[in-house]
């Protein structure tokens, strides 16, 4: 078994290749015994014979002509460049990523945390301003992107209106207050979200005196796609359809054109004081004889009939 | 692979590989000579990574710097596996060109010296499966003018003097030694070549040929066992 192990490691042994610890042992062993001596002593003499081929070293002149033949090929080789292997490399990307996984997280980590921070920073700093009253100047309408809540104090006419502007801003004021109407009748023709321009429609019905106001509604009640927000409009219109022909012409118009029977049937009740008038009346024929919406046919035919007779 | 696994001490300048690892070997003696050579040796070191950092810079003559610190060991190498100087200042002409453009994706996992030696084998790797391939005879082969020449009349004899039967003998021994080694693939003629003549501890040689120090010695193993049959009759 000893003798088998030598034998497995004297080639080693040979060429210096055995650890301290074995060397020793081998070395134990060798001395007690005579055939894996006589092994060892064939193993160096096979050595020896293999030495016999020697190793040339290359004479001077091939290593000159091999310089300069080398030199001459380097001018016209370009070193791959730093950032052309970063660039198109993607393999060393990869590479370098395996090796550096930590350097990559940590680029990472540091990305994200950064991306996160300036956000909070923008938007705690900048992206919501509560402003009071009068202290503001008026919102140009142009920087105002939308309208994000309305609000209104209840038991006064105090409001509080959130609107975006490049970043959100809020402003607060009476209902008076000419910066606080800007803004409703701002959400109430531009603002996406239908809620709030419900609560603005309904904040300006408040105000319908004022005619900027009642243009909003006209305005609402035409182009409005919620029906929810061209109902509170004619509320608030309803008043004006004796008084102004421009509201009983848009009330007119719902009446007729309108998608929502709601909005149609409210339009109709509201035109009842002036059913008396010539638009109006020829609006109820029409609808009395061929309204698709039976509802709306037999309301105008009772309206139609309520009506006195000229001739 | 730590590193440091790969850092093989060596000197500049025209040192054998053998000389080194012989060196290393005894390092642990408190020779001053040999304090002093490893001392020479950690400088080459240090000047080898100042001069692969100018070299990845684009300093060309950096890089030639490099070259003269290896080129001899390289032509050595490939001239006792080819047999041919011709072939041999191809392998180099190849490899240092290789190095050149390649040295910017060095990165100091290893030392420059295993870098290099893995950029050489390679080549002559390539070589040694082409010759196999091609299933060449006798070993002749050309030298710089294209002339034939049988590489072992090559060999130099400083023992042999000017008795012209002993030198005989010995270019017949020595052409019955190369086809010998032609016999082995290449790879064990390759573990072989780094081992047996050019000195390098197997650990080493394991990673020059990107394996481990087990493989190598395994190697070894198989390319002694099949030296001695090919042999038998000359021991």
């Amino acid at each position: 078994m000893k003798c088998e192990w030598v034998k497995e490691n004297l080639l080693l042994y040979v060429y210096n290749e055995l650890p301290d610890d074995a060397r020793y042992e081998l070395e134990q062993h060798l001395a007690r015994c005579g055939d894996c001596t006589a092994e060892l002593k064939s193993a160096r003499k096979f050595n020896a014979l293999l030495s016999e081929l020697p190793v040339e070293e290359p004479s001077p002149n091939l290593v000159a002509s091999s310089r300069m033949r080398l030199q001459e090929a380097l001018e016209t080789t370009k070193q791959g460049g730093l950032w052309q292997r970063v660039v198109f490399d993607p393999a060393v990307w990869l590479r370098q990523i395996r090796f550096a996984p930590a350097l990559a997280a940590a680029i990472f980590i540091v990305g994200f945390a950064g991306g996160i921070g300036a956000t909070y920073k923008l938007v705690g700093n900048g992206a919501v301003n509560s402003i009071a009253s009068g202290i503001t100047s008026k919102p140009a309408e142009s920087s105002v992107m939308g309208i994000q809540s309305i609000s209104q104090d209840p038991g006064s006419n105090q409001v509080t209106i959130k609107y975006n502007t490049v970043s959100t801003q809020e402003a607060q004021g009476s209902l008076n207050d000419q910066r606080i109407q800007q803004l409703l009748l701002f959400a109430a023709r531009n603002n996406y979200n239908s809620g709030v321009r419900m609560d603005s429609v309904d904040l300006l019905t408040q105000q319908p005196n004022d005619l900027h106001v009642r243009e909003a509604l006209i305005g609402a009640l035409r182009y409005d796609s919620n029906p929810g927000v061209r109902l509170k409009s004619l509320d608030g219109l309803g008043p004006y359809v004796k008084s102004d022909p421009r509201v009983r012409d848009a009330v007119l118009e719902a009446l007729m054109n309108d998608a929502n029977p709601g909005v149609r049937t409210e339009a109709l009740h509201l035109l009842e004081p002036v059913r008396a008038d010539s638009s109006v009346r020829a609006v109820l024929q029409r609808l009395s004889e061929s309204d698709q919406n039976t509802y709306i046919k037999a309301q105008a035919r009772i309206l139609l009939s309520q009506l006195p007779e000229f001739d | 692979m730590p590193a440091d696994a790969c850092t093989v001490p060596f000197a500049v300048g025209g040192c054998s590989i053998r000389e080194r690892d012989q060196g290393q070997e005894t390092s642990g003696t408190g020779d001053p000579t040999l304090r002093g050579l490893m001392a020479e040796r950690s400088l080459g070191r240090i000047d080898d990574t100042l001069l692969v950092r100018e070299a990845q810079r684009g300093n060309r003559a950096a890089f030639e710097e490099l070259v003269r610190h290896y080129d001899q060991a390289v032509l050595r190498l490939a001239m006792h596996l080819t047999g041919s100087e011709h072939e041999a200042q191809d392998i180099y002409q190849e490899a240092f060109l290789k190095a050149y453009k390649s040295v910017g994706n060095f990165r100091f996992e290893c030392s420059f010296y295993t870098w290099i030696y893995r950029i050489v084998t390679n080549l002559c790797l390539d070589h040694l499966r082409k010759k196999q391939v091609r299933k060449e005879e006798a070993p002749v082969a050309t030298d710089q003018s294209g002339e034939q020449y049988d590489v072992l009349e090559q060999v130099a004899d400083g023992r042999a003097g000017a008795n012209p039967e002993r030198d005989l003998m010995r270019r017949e021994l020595g052409g019955r030694i190369g086809r010998a080694l032609e016999k082995l693939t290449p790879r064990e003629r390759m573990v072989f070549e780094l081992r047996h003549y050019h000195g390098l501890k197997l650990r080493t040689v394991g990673e020059v040929l990107n394996t481990t120090e087990e493989t190598a010695k395994n190697t070894l193993f198989r390319a002694t066992q099949k030296l001695r049959g090919s042999l038998a009759d000359m021991r």
